[in-house]
């Protein structure tokens, strides 16, 4: 039998924690954008971001894409600490104690409510040890940073912190598509360093993310 | 609060409230002792409805596992409450801006989809014989949107369908 009454013990009914109506809030006199625990929040112009790519570019040359790349570890490092802590606080249980399902559909909401486009965790190839992370609507692949090469040098930092951080494992994270060269959206394919290291190169010789994916689990 | 309503506060450097703009105002406010009481009453008979609506869903799906059986039954006390707190409010997109991404991924994930729908029917049913056909057209617009979120016709593709309740963590 199931009891009701257990299944609402403690207030652990799980529900959208990062649903955009509750989730984004302020206390605007004071010219405060928040989220819903009080944290700040900031509207990035997208010219800014252009600023900031075209600035690195004239003071680093081809060294932007690996600071923005280093920008997006530390990002993700922090990023994954407060999510954590955003979620355990919500659920009053540890991370670590969230099924999968529940954890990457807050990680869904979380990218959609903050305005970084939709992301989705595709786990086709998790058997063979990787990870695709798709995202449509990116603002931060917008600007390219080199011809014919993607441009998600930031999200490539953040999801590669964010995912060595939650599996406790160096994980390398390679965008094998992107937006800004046509792609219908932005993928991303996580695993360990030594099992990626060609796909690098690959992208850089333009082969197609099926074709990439392909050759990796061949 | 309903987009309509809220649109009358917006712009009160135009102009004053025409008459109609008014009544509807009105409307709303009138009708708001008898939400509030209805409100009460399900706050009130949460648990005894939804244990019904449980025992129930447990007779109908004998064969299948208490775990997506309890996390269908979440589902449904999560939206009977959205339900609620639309009804009180007078916005039925309420249930859809709140859960409108996020439920329908949920339920493919888990694969409940069957179990949801027959959960649906269940709360309906046993809304239909404890409250008066007036009280339940107020709640049931709610609970109809949320259907519509995940109904067969309407669902995406299943991106999600190699998620498994595993935790991230073993996938490396």
């Amino acid at each position: 039998m199931i009891s009701v009454a257990d299944l609402l013990a403690d207030n652990r009914l799980p529900g959208n924690y990062f649903a955009s109506d509750v989730y984004i809030r302020g206390t605007l006199e004071f010219g405060l954008l928040e989220n819903r625990r009080g944290d700040r929040l900031l509207a990035l112009p997208d010219t800014l971001l252009k600023a900031i790519v075209s600035g690195l570019s004239n003071e680093t040359g081809q060294a932007t894409w690996f600071v923005l790349r280093n920008c997006g570890f530390w990002w993700g490092k922090n990023f994954y600490a407060r999510f954590c802590e955003e979620l355990s606080e919500y659920h009053q249980t540890g991370v670590a104690d969230l099924s999968m399902i529940d954890f990457s559909q807050a990680l869904q909401e979380c990218w959609r409510t903050n305005g970084w486009g939709t992301l989705q965790l595709n786990v086709n190839h998790h058997a063979q040890g990787f990870l695709v992370v798709e995202v449509q609507n990116s603002p931060f692949t917008v600007h390219s940073l080199q011809p014919n090469q993607p441009s998600g040098a930031l999200e490539v930092g953040v999801l590669q912190a964010f995912f060595s951080q939650l599996s406790g494992r160096d994980l390398m994270c390679v965008q094998t598509s992107c937006e800004s060269l046509g792609a219908d959206r932005n993928r991303f394919i996580l695993g360990v360093a030594n099992r990626l290291q060609s796909v690098e190169t690959w992208v850089q010789e333009g082969r197609s993310h099926d074709t990439i994916m392909q050759q990796l689990i061949e | 609060m309903n987009p309509q309503l809220e649109m009358l506060f917006n712009e009160p450097e135009k102009a004053y409230l025409r008459s109609d703009e008014l009544n509807t105002l009105s409307r709303f406010v009138s009708s708001l002792p008898e939400r509030i009481n209805f409100y009460r009453r399900l706050r009130n008979e949460e648990l005894t409805l939804m244990q019904a609506v449980a025992d129930a869903l447990e007779k109908q799906f004998s064969q299948e596992s208490e775990e997506r059986l309890k996390r269908s039954l979440q589902n449904g006390i999560l939206i009977l409450r959205c339900a609620a707190m639309a009804m009180l409010m007078d916005d039925p997109d309420f249930v859809t801006k709140r859960l409108g991404a996020w439920l329908p991924d949920i339920v493919a994930a888990y694969d409940i989809q069957a179990i949801d729908t027959a959960l649906y029917q269940l709360i309906k049913q046993h809304l239909a014989e404890r409250f008066t056909s007036q009280q339940t057209a107020l709640l049931f617009p709610g609970i109809t949107s949320a259907q519509a979120l995940f109904s067969p016709e309407e669902a995406d593709e299943d991106e999600d369908a190699g998620l498994t309740s595993e935790t991230l963590v073993s996938l490396f």
